[in-house]
């Protein structure tokens, strides 16, 4: 099976970095599937899914959230602001999250500088709750 | 006569061997706190690394015109994030910080984004106008409030608050030296055109390398900042390590060159004392 040296960084730590057949990850664009062999290629990400398939063929789920990623040859990185494998999400403080995000919106108005900031918020509580569930 | 001097050599033999404790004391804690801050060093690094790497084949895509991270403005404010420690006793860490600020900044007008309680104290003696007062921790500065520093700070470059960003802060090179290091963050600097820029030019960036660069800037600040925060606080850790071993080692010294004294003292005394009584029984 042919792969590809991945390489999955948050500022934090270095979170993967071995070989992958597939990832898909969802960028700016929509969702976006790199195989091996894939054209030299960078794109932002946003808020999303990601799907990982590590070199045993066995595919793991996690909530990635903005940054960037990048194809150069063999070499795909993966730059993530959060990356959160499944099993690692904290479901009861996501779901917090997402209700005082959701009381911020209801007094914010749509014209106000944190209207954008609780709204980001309500969609990575949402992400995380939908990667774990 | 004799009498006093040994008491007086006790008394400070005594004290010095508190300040030992204490000096003592506080390098076993840099020691242990090393470590981890080491680890986290260490593991900030990739990332400011790789995100470095990604933005400047993507500047290599764009001209200076179509983003205002990449255009050159007259310089006439110019701000700073300095990174110092929260307290002292580390040797010439802080003062190292300052003094490669002084020495960048010269006379030109600048503000300040301190972070460690003693840069904001120095800053705030100075009068210097300061972004922000309330970052005094270096420790425990997550990865959060990187990025919400980063977007303030990209927030003030674009309002024009200011129109070149730069950081200080210190670089852990070993645990015997800790280096200075001034680096611009803003307006973004071209790295030298090379044969790298051929594989730029083959990538496809969607959906623009503009939008791209725009995208990622925050993101890269946020990581730069957070990986110069843990390199300075390693850096202050094994600073004040080396300081407090040479402090205790010092005293040792000096505790056992005191020793020697008190010891010539004593047998001054009892030399003394005994040609006392010669003298006298010789009557």
């Amino acid at each position: 099976m042919a792969t590809f040296h991945l390489q999955i960084v948050t500022p934090d730590r270095m979170v993967y970095d071995g070989e992958s057949p597939k990832i898909i990850v969802r960028t700016v664009n929509g969702d976006v599937c790199i195989l091996p062999r894939h054209i030299d290629y960078a794109v932002p990400l946003a808020i999303g899914e990601a799907r990982i398939t590590d070199e045993k063929g066995e595919t793991r789920v996690a909530a990635c959230n903005s940054g960037m990623l990048s194809v150069h040859g063999n070499e795909v990185r993966l730059v993530a602001v959060t990356f959160e494998w499944a099993d690692d999400i904290d479901l009861e403080r996501a779901k917090r999250a997402e209700t005082t995000a959701q009381q911020a919106l209801e007094q914010l108005q749509r014209e106000d500088r944190d209207f954008t900031l609780a709204e980001a918020k309500l969609k990575r509580a949402l992400n995380r709750i939908h990667v774990k569930g | 006569m004799a009498g006093s001097s040994m008491k007086a050599i006790k008394l400070r033999i005594k004290s010095v061997e508190s300040t030992m404790q204490i000096t003592k004391a506080m390098q076993l804690v840099a020691t242990s706190k090393l470590r981890r801050a080491k680890e986290r060093m260490e593991n900030s690094k990739p990332y400011a690394a790789i995100s470095r790497e990604a933005l400047q084949e993507a500047v290599m895509q764009c001209d200076e015109k179509s983003t205002p991270f990449l255009e050159l403005r007259e310089e006439k404010n110019r701000c700073y994030v300095v990174i110092a420690g929260e307290r002292g006793l580390a040797g010439g860490y802080n003062a190292n910080v300052f003094k490669a600020l002084a020495a960048h900044a010269e006379d030109r007008p600048f503000s300040v984004l301190p972070l460690g309680k003693k840069a904001i104290d120095k800053f705030q003696h100075m009068h210097v106008p300061l972004l922000d007062d309330s970052l005094s921790h270096v420790e425990g500065l997550s990865v959060g409030s990187c990025f919400q520093l980063a977007n303030r700070l990209i927030e003030g470059y674009q309002h024009g608050d200011f129109d070149a960003l730069f950081l200080v802060y210190t670089s852990f090179r070993s645990m015997m030296a800790q280096e200075v290091q001034l680096e611009q963050l803003l307006p973004i600097e071209r790295a030298e055109e090379s044969g790298e820029n051929a594989r730029a030019v083959a990538t496809i960036y969607e959906p623009s390398p503009a939008e791209m660069l725009e995208a990622v800037v925050p993101d890269y600040l946020a990581g730069r900042l957070y990986s110069a925060a843990c390199d300075s606080f390693a850096s202050e850790v094994s600073a004040r390590r080396n300081a407090m071993d040479s402090a205790t080692k010092n005293a040792g010294e000096m505790i056992s060159d005191l020793r020697l004294k008190y010891n010539r003292a004593r047998q001054g005394a009892i030399t003394q004392e005994i040609t006392e009584i010669v003298a006298g029984a010789e009557n």
